[in-house]
């Protein structure tokens, strides 16, 4: 296992014999970074280790013109390197992963690990609740022949738990992967993440030097075999819509990779690309999610309502108890592994054109025999691999009665309201609106009639819920629903159906969003989906 | 070789649009290898530089070798260009996938959607071939003048600037600019939706109904693609282009537009049928046309002037009921953005 320490000053040399290849560009990037530096502690003046931030960039300010900007830029860039390296310990591993899943679920979350040790017995069963399905057959192998990269879909800080989780149980390696600054906080969280290859992420950071160095040091990760996760929507999707815009720049270091490999002469210079999907039938978050979305989306359109707290990590344990209780399945699905360009990769490692035909995908990186870095060559290259990742996410979501109960009852409210666009629809939705069930149930039946044909177009998947008796998964949703959210989403009183949290109704139809449903427009506001 | 590719480039189909684009290529330094399934056609280009049944005025350039094997055709090419019609682009597309290599360029000059599937070319080639690096070359470009050495235009478009400069390159020449975009997905449906509309012209045309009714006509098809294309992903402005309203122009007023001639054909009162034989070749625009409803219906777009040429084509209306019944829809907004 290479250090991180070791990967951190690859990524920094890399780095900076690239910048200093500019020339004359080097005061240029220091500048830059000042000024990026300032911008982000005026607008968090408390965040952590600010004062020495601060200390260090007016420090840098002021040296700057007086001395060589070459030696500051060597000083930020290696800066922004150890700030960002972690380490992989495999005694620690093997500690965690003997607690699992409470022992990640409790690092991931911030939970105190004596809280969750008390309720072993509850979470052990937890095991039974995730489904593990799809293209995981040749990942075992797939992982010797070369570096696998996860790329699942990302709506709950649960999702990087649950992904440990599922790669451990699936006796897979253990995985590097970004985690944000603020799950570092903590002296024994930090510890324990540091050491099972976690490297911090600062999402504030908006200086390309540290977003160069960020990238350059996953890409050394991933050419050193280092096996990798990446949540490549970038954030959570606070719409709850499955994404459909990928961070490219993230992706991209899987074609680098490779190709430095190939350059490098390395043995196993292969990287794999892995679409996953974890779906949930309710998401721990959702509210605070939800209301986020609507309020970034909306502006002034939109007002907001209390919050019910439902968003606190700390409720995790009890948000899982009560999935437990319901019979409740979690699914993650693996799709088929694909190379940097977006072809399916079989077992053995090779890459297959769509008729299934073995190719050589070196040639795609080769012009005159040789294999060259042209970036704007390797970015289309990644916006394909962008667009196979998407259709994989959208083949493998596998839809939950909740999503298609909450798309019902909110196209039921639709109706007759033609034109009204989102932020209106809501608003004429307030908290104990009632909705007939009877209607709701019909546009509940269409829609999963519509959903079984989607399916055999490989646009969507059904969970196994969906497959059965029509009525059954109605009455599923309905128990579901009243199983987290402060308010039910939805409940049943008499011949009607009570609304509770309309934002949450919304949030959770937004998984089906995109197939066309019940002939229903979109209702993701456009500059946001 | 004096080209800007060492490699020779490889040119799949010999209809006219094909052969005068092995011409250019060769014409610009490079060895060229013209693949046609018809070995007697290939036979004909070697032994005499002509494509009779193509375009016989064009005395073809010596560099040009005729071809009838694919594999031999495709084989160390560092460019493949494809101008196979758009509904048996699939069965071609899907034999060079056995012969293609990844580090091959492939460029389509296929102006059409695929029937059913309502693909794009670009769409078909990477659905049956490893090819990554493509790119369209479309524009208002009558094979018949620029094989007399008539100046005209095109465009190469592709998400890989490589492969526009790479078009660029071998196309190019002292009557022939080659312009760079990089809207894949405008230029391939500017490219097939004109051809309706040229449908549409050609009919006004036969019809003598005068030029401010073919211009009334012919801008609000423009109006219509431009909708369509939007609501499909292209970017508005490159229907403003060569490759939009460039071509739509060329392809509204020529006589040489064989989709122009088959409305023409249909507005003095032929069948389709016999319209399209006495053509001889393919005119894109018949297929196009119900793609193009399709789509519409789709996407929630109103295309009034597409809808007509489909009911024309397809439903047997007359062509003066058609347009009666234009005339007479309530005139909204002239442009959308208007």
């Amino acid at each position: 296992m290479i250090s991180g320490k070791e990967i951190a000053h690859e990524a920094a040399r890399r780095v900076l014999a690239r910048s200093k290849g500019a020339q004359g560009r080097s005061f240029e990037l220091v500048a830059e970074s000042v000024f990026h530096e300032r911008e982000r502690l005026m607008r968090n003046p408390h965040g952590r280790a600010s004062e020495a931030d601060r200390a260090f960039v007016e420090g840098i300010a002021r040296q700057l013109g007086a001395i060589g900007a070459d030696g500051l830029l060597e000083d930020i860039v290696r800066r922004y390197a150890h700030e960002i390296e972690g380490r992989f310990d495999p005694k620690v591993y093997g500690f965690a992963t003997r607690v699992l899943p409470l022992g990640l679920t409790a690092l991931l979350n911030g939970t105190r690990a004596r809280d969750a040790l008390f309720r072993v017995p509850e979470l052990r069963s937890l095991s039974d609740r995730v489904s593990i399905s799809g293209e995981t057959a040749p990942l075992a192998r797939l992982a010797r022949l070369g570096t696998l990269v996860f790329t699942p879909t990302h709506v709950s800080n649960l999702d990087s738990l649950l992904f440990g989780y599922t790669i451990f149980r699936m006796g897979l390696p253990p995985v590097a992967y970004g985690a944000g600054l603020n799950l570092f906080e903590s002296r024994t969280l930090g510890y324990f993440m540091h050491h099972l290859g976690a490297y911090s992420v600062d999402r504030s950071k908006t200086d390309p030097l540290y977003r160069a160095v960020l990238k350059e040091y996953a890409t050394v990760l991933l050419e050193r075999g280092e096996h990798g996760l990446f949540f490549p929507g970038g954030t959570r999707s606070r719409s709850f819509a499955v994404e459909s815009k990928l961070k490219k720049g993230l992706l991209g270091t899987t074609l680098a990779a490779y190709r430095n490999n190939l350059v490098a002469g390395r043995a196993k210079p292969k990287v794999f690309v892995v679409p996953v999907t974890c779906s949930y039938p309710l998401v721990l978050e959702g509210y605070s999610l939800a209301e986020e979305y609507l309020l970034r989306a909306g502006r002034e359109k939109y007002i907001p309502h209390d919050d019910d707290g439902s968003d606190n990590a700390r409720f995790w344990l009890s948000f899982f108890e009560k999935l437990l209780a319901l019979d409740a399945e979690v699914h993650v699905r693996f799709g088929a592994a694909l190379d940097p360009f977006g072809n399916r990769v079989d077992a053995d490692g090779t890459s297959r054109d769509p008729r299934g035909r073995p190719i050589d995908p070196a040639g795609y990186l080769e012009q005159r025999g040789r294999i060259t870095e042209d970036p704007t060559r390797d970015q289309a290259y990644t916006e394909i691999l962008e667009r196979e990742i998407v259709r994989a996410y959208h083949r493998d979501n596998i839809a939950m009665p909740t999503w298609l109960l909450a798309f019902a009852a909110l196209e039921q409210h639709r109706r007759g309201r033609e034109g009204h666009d989102v932020f209106r629809l809501l608003r004429e939705l307030v908290r104990g609106t009632r909705l007939p069930i009877e209607p709701v149930r019909a546009l509940f039946n269409e829609a999963l009639d519509e959903l079984k044909l989607l399916e055999g177009a490989e646009r969507v998947a059904l969970s196994d819920e969906l497959r059965g008796d029509k009525s059954a998964a109605f009455d599923r949703a309905i128990a579901c629903f009243a199983t987290w959210h402060k308010d039910p989403v939805l409940r049943v009183k008499d011949s009607w159906l009570i609304v509770g949290e309309p934002s949450l109704l919304y949030y959770y139809r937004n998984r089906l969003e995109g197939l066309g449903l019940l002939s229903a427009p979109s209702l993701l506001p456009a500059e946001v989906q | 070789m004096s080209g800007p590719f060492d490699a020779p480039i490889a040119v799949l189909g010999a209809g006219n649009w094909g052969t005068v684009l092995a011409h250019l290529a060769a014409q610009s330094g490079h060895e060229v290898r013209l693949w046609s399934r018809d070995a007697a056609q290939t036979h004909e280009i070697n032994t005499t530089r002509r494509n009779s049944r193509a375009i016989a005025s064009l005395e073809i350039d010596p560099r040009v070798r005729g071809e009838s094997d694919l594999g031999a055709a495709v084989d160390g090419a560092a460019m493949v260009v494809v101008v196979i019609p758009a509904q048996a682009f699939r069965e071609v597309a899907r034999k060079l996938g056995d012969v293609l290599d990844p580090r091959q360029i492939v460029l389509h000059a296929t102006k059409g959607l695929e029937l059913r599937s309502h693909r794009r070319m670009s769409e078909v080639l990477e659905e049956e071939t490893c090819a990554r690096q493509v790119g369209v070359l479309s524009g208002p470009n009558i094979a018949a003048e620029i094989a007399e050495g008539l100046p005209a235009g095109t465009v190469v478009t592709s998400r890989f600037p490589h492969v526009v400069k790479a078009g660029k390159q071998v196309f190019t020449s002292g009557r022939f600019m080659v312009f760079g975009a990089s809207d894949v997905v405008g230029v391939e449906l500017c490219g097939a939706l004109k051809n309706v509309v040229a449908i549409a012209a050609g009919i006004a045309s036969g019809m003598h109904i005068g030029e401010n009714a073919m211009a009334l006509l012919v801008t609000r098809g423009l109006a219509e693609i431009t909708a369509l294309a939007s609501a499909m992903g292209a970017r508005p402005g490159t229907l403003a282009g060569l490759a939009g309203a460039g071509d739509l122009m060329v392809t509204c007023r020529s006589q040489h537009s064989r989709n122009h001639r088959v409305g023409e054909a249909l507005a003095k009162g032929e069948t389709l049928e016999r319209a399209v034989a006495r053509l001889g070749m393919v005119a894109e625009g018949v297929t196009t046309s119900i793609a193009a409803r399709e789509l519409a219906i789709e996407h929630g777009i109103e295309c009034p002037v597409l809808d007509s040429v489909h009911r024309i084509l397809h439903e047997g209306v007359a062509p003066t009921d058609a347009l009666e019944a234009l005339l007479r829809m309530r005139a909204g907004r002239d442009v959308a953005w208007a």
